[in-house]
């Protein structure tokens, strides 16, 4: 009996109908926990791209206030976002972060890029979702290859938009940063959404 | 080991009949699933750059490994042997997802920092191995055991290359005790130190238990 294929069959759907309800039942529970953790992560990768200053290890409803104190959020063109950094008391903001998103290698990679009122000199980037090759693509959260961002600009010397993404010992121009060894392709696809993101602040700017 | 059926109901025999002390040592000791029979290195070698990820990554195994082999071992009777891996790979699954969710919940930071390697336990050779070797053989609280055994086998192998790698590779424990004047040491953080700790680990080990009986024979 236990070898006909007709309780095979069976086992193999209650089984199957018992682990998904208790999968169901733990996201259902976890469900809103997890949502509000991803958007304070997100208000978090603002914070840092714009380099507002908060306090370390801030929790969840921390990042939300100071988000909401010194941040403000428009929508431009098509859908882009800016975030405006305004801190407590000028009226005139600091930096602007825009939200910029497009094909990694595995998965979807978004991020902000943040700019100095002159909306040429980068202030900041971070990449707060992305499935890269742990190791290799997935480099592209660590501290050197963000910092290498900072001063650079979205335009090169001649002011035409765009930057650019070259393997590590090029010459480094205004608007070059070295690409992750044996992470072409991520650093490809990071270059190319750049540039997306870049044309269009140029437009609406 | 399945064919005393005698004792006590609950156990089958098994704790009552001393079983249990010598599935625990088996498992944690003398054939411990890291240092003895060289399973589950993948998950070893990527999350021991800190203590407190070995840590987490050990209570991790124990809660899916506990939980695996009891099912593993409820079910034993009715599980089709044709289908029987495909089951234990939809338990195992399903007890790993489930402590992904709470960990993503509760501890965010900490799910970031493990990242895919918590949701990796489930191709981990020591859940699958203690569920087709043990589990299926062995009457329920035994199974509980012996998951629990494996698990803390795991889990104190993993917490010593992490205390190891943490010290050696940034000069502090846990953020409890830091020393300013230690320069990293970068290769103890990344892979070729793991490998380098591991080997070490697993040496002391063996010496420790001394030679395998049954090599010589």
């Amino acid at each position: 009996m236990k070898n006909s294929n007709a309780y095979t069959i069976m086992y193999a759907a209650i089984l199957g109908v018992v682990c998904a309800l208790l999968l169901t039942a733990t996201a259902e529970s976890t469900k809103e926990r997890i949502e509000a953790n991803k958007e304070a992560e997100k208000l978090k990768n603002v914070l840092v791209a714009l380099k507002v200053p908060t306090q370390e290890n801030a929790s969840s409803e921390q990042l939300i206030e100071v988000f909401n104190n010194n941040v403000q959020m428009e929508v431009k063109g098509e859908g882009l976002e800016f975030y405006y950094y305004k801190p407590e008391g000028s009226s005139e903001p600091v930096a602007v972060a825009v939200a910029f998103e497009g094909k990694g290698l595995q998965a979807r990679i978004k991020g902000f890029l943040a700019l100095e009122p002159d909306m040429k000199t980068i202030r900041g980037i971070t990449f707060y979702e992305q499935a890269e090759t742990p190791g290799l693509g997935g480099r592209i959260t660590e501290e050197w290859f963000v910092k290498q961002f900072e001063k650079k600009t979205i335009v090169d010397a001649d002011g035409n938009p765009g930057m650019e993404i070259k393997p590590g010992g090029a010459k480094a121009g205004i608007n070059s940063v070295d690409a992750i060894t044996a992470a072409t392709m991520t650093s490809d696809k990071v270059e190319y959404m750049l540039n997306v993101v870049i044309k269009k602040i140029v437009e609406v700017k | 080991m399945a064919d005393e059926k005698k004792g006590c109901m609950t156990c089958g025999g098994g704790m009552c009949g001393g079983k249990g002390i010598i599935t625990l040592k088996e498992g944690a000791w003398s054939n411990n699933p890291l240092a003895i029979q060289m399973l589950g290195i993948c998950s070893a070698l990527a999350v021991t750059s800190s203590l407190a990820n070995s840590l987490v990554m050990g209570v991790a195994l124990i809660f899916v490994c506990v939980g695996s082999n009891l099912f593993v071992s409820l079910l034993r009777a009715h599980t089709p042997p044709r289908i029987r891996m495909i089951a234990e790979v939809a338990i195992i699954a399903t007890f790993v997802i489930i402590f992904d969710q709470i960990l993503k919940a509760y501890f965010w930071e900490m799910s970031k920092q493990l990242g895919p390697y918590v949701a990796l336990i489930i191709t981990n050779c020591i859940v699958m191995g203690r569920a087709e070797a043990f589990a299926l053989q062995n009457p329920p609280m035994l199974s509980i055991v012996d998951g629990f055994a494996n698990g803390i086998g795991y889990a104190v192998v993993l917490a010593v290359i992490g205390i190891i790698r943490e010290l050696f590779g940034t000069g502090s424990i846990m953020g409890l005790w830091e020393a300013d004047w230690y320069v990293g040491n970068l290769i103890m953080v990344s892979a070729p130190g793991a490998f380098i700790v591991m080997g070490f680990v697993v040496a002391l080990f063996n010496k420790l238990k001394g030679p395998d009986p049954e090599e010589n024979k």
